[in-house]
């Protein structure tokens, strides 16, 4: 019993160990971003003997913070909401339709799960610009729509299957036509799996780079992660200010994280198990 | 007859045109059409353009040694990160599941960066390794730590290790975490009855009861390690010279901030698309079979 408890006592102190590597990056992001400049070359370790928030008042305006998260939250409750949208649609009714065409259009969507985003950002940029989506907020959640559908139906098509037939069948004897049964009776049965392909979603949305660089020109449609790649561009020696800006962008997912953080860890596992 | 069918392709049609119209616009065509553009010599600006055939992938593979050796560098780094990503996220997960109180606790720290954009996280890091570690360094005089961290390329493959496993681990953990709940408790019990150590409990009941999280997380850790692009962004740019350089990297620049020759980059994305593809088969073939036996 007794080494039980020691080797229980072993492994918390492990834990902490890597807990506090894990964290240091972040607390000396933390700590550094309300120094001075001259302050913070004394030394990078120690607790700011006076706190300023003059480096934040600078990056605010320099990534013009409100405007960029204003772009990011666009993107992703567009790119979500069609993707959610569009993609439950199309799961359920592929899951309730056998035939050829259903499958061949299934497996079309299946097989592009693999194809990395590098293997098509040339031909799609050509895409996006003939189409006139390029350089708008808009046009990239509509881009997102695009990408992230195939696996949003893959999940569907899956989930669909454990819902009985009978309910469709007992909407459609009360009524019911096709698209009543399924935003009225389906629908609201998907909530689930719509909130695990959200939240995946969501994580990779917010904290897309490669896409929004291609995509976005103008810097009045840029991205809260596209402003701060430029502030670091721009003032790569200025320290203090690119601090202060990587704290402000991270601020808002640690919120999200901090209200949904189960639905999170719930849907990551299960958008895994079911993928 | 007829009517009803008719009317069943309109439905059809309503209920799944939306997605695929989308995803075929934005995904299938230009999957299709990359591949198309690889056989040509086109460049992106010009009308015309001449087919090839494999010109593209023979210049790509014997006279590109930059390409080439981003591919190596690449797998490189794949095979540390496969390895080592699940290692600490499976030690992590087994450890953070034998705790009771600290669970959550231990549970948030170790996610919270994978929180984080990949790119933010590089840069953080850069002042990491740019900044206070030489500090460090020369106020403690640890010759350890006073290297070239983002400038010597050798040294410089660690560093972006480090990035992306701080990164990337506390997804994978998340998901070995989930798998570890999955296992009875009255399994490990009986195994401790029957006078299995800690070590064997592990290896004999444990492990084979979450070979599918294995799998998923092999599976997850290959794709995103060929795909790796922001870290080697953030942190090194691909430098000094190319000496870090990912595949890619090497295609982007290729294609968008060197001469145009979206014929040639294109042929590249397709090897990049054929050696995931190859990986990945294998990988599920040889798990699939694994997950059979246990």
């Amino acid at each position: 019993m007794n080494q039980k408890k020691s080797s229980s006592i072993i492994i918390t102190v492990m834990l902490s160990i890597g807990a506090a590597i894990s964290f240091f990056p972040i607390y000396l992001a933390i700590i550094n971003s309300f120094k001075t400049q001259g302050q913070m070359f004394e030394s990078f370790v120690s607790l700011p003997t006076s706190i300023s928030f003059d480096n934040y008042v600078n990056a605010f305006k320099q990534i013009n913070l409100l405007n960029s998260t204003l772009n990011s939250v666009v993107i992703s409750v567009l790119g979500i909401g069609g993707i959610v949208f569009c993609a439950s649609l199309a799961g359920y009714k592929l899951s309730r339709t056998s035939g050829k065409v259903s499958s061949i259009i299934f497996f079309l969507f299946i097989a592009s799960m693999l194809v990395p985003f590098h293997s098509i950002m040339i031909p799609l940029t050509r895409m996006a610009k003939a189409l006139h989506v390029q350089g708008t907020t808009y046009g990239l959640a509509i881009i997102y729509i695009g990408l992230g559908v195939n696996m949003a139906v893959f999940l569907y098509h899956g989930f669909v299957k454990s819902i009985p037939r009978e309910l469709e069948e007992a909407a459609q004897i009360d009524g019911c036509n096709e698209y009543q049964t399924f935003f009225r009776i389906i629908f609201p049965l998907l909530v689930p799996i719509t909130v695990t392909i959200a939240i995946l979603d969501f994580l990779w949305i917010w904290n897309d780079f490669l896409l929004p660089l291609l995509m976005l020109t103008d810097v009045e449609n840029y991205t809260l992660i596209l402003s701060t790649n430029t502030l670091f561009g721009e003032y790569n020696k200025e320290w203090s200010l690119i601090l202060a800006a990587l704290v402000l962008t991270a601020i808002p997912v640690v919120i999200i994280y901090s209200f949904f953080q189960k639905f999170i860890m719930h849907g990551i596992a299960e958008g895994a198990i079911k993928g | 007859m007829p009517v009803k069918s008719y009317k069943k392709y309109i439905s059809l049609f309503t209920f799944i045109g939306p997605a695929f119209i989308l995803y075929a616009i934005f995904l299938l065509i230009p999957t299709l059409g990359g591949m198309y553009y690889s056989f040509t010599d086109w460049n992106g600006l010009n009308r015309d353009y001449d087919f090839i055939g494999l010109g593209n992938f023979i210049e790509a593979l014997k006279e590109d040694p930059d390409f080439v050796s981003s591919i190596f560098f690449t797998l490189k780094y794949v095979l540390f990160m496969v390895v080592l990503q699940n290692v600490f996220a499976l030690l992590l997960a087994v450890f953070i599941e034998s705790r009771k109180r600290t669970k959550g606790f231990f549970r948030t720290i170790f996610f919270m960066p994978n929180m984080i954009s990949t790119i933010i996280s590089a840069f953080m890091w850069t002042f990491v390794f740019a900044q206070v570690i030489p500090q460090i360094a020369e106020k403690t005089a640890i010759s350890f730590l006073d290297q070239a961290w983002i400038g010597d390329p050798k040294v410089s493959f660690f560093s972006i290790l480090t990035v992306s496993l701080w990164n990337g681990v506390g997804y994978m953990m998340i998901i070995y975490l989930a798998g570890l709940q999955g296992v009875p408790q009255s399994l490990k019990e009986a195994a401790v009855i029957d006078g299995a150590s800690a070590f064997q409990t592990f290896r004999n009941v444990t492990l084979p009861m979450i070979t599918h999280a294995i799998t998923i997380c092999f599976f997850l850790t290959l794709n995103g390690a060929f795909k790796v692009f922001e870290v080697v962004y953030g942190l090194t740019g691909g430098g000094p010279g190319r000496s870090t350089q990912v595949i890619t990297m090497n295609i982007y620049e290729e294609a968008f901030s060197n001469n145009f020759r979206y014929g040639y980059a294109s042929a590249k994305s397709v090897i990049l698309f054929v050696i995931i593809l190859i990986f990945t088969l294998i990988q599920i073939q040889v798990m699939k079979k694994k997950e059979l036996e246990a």
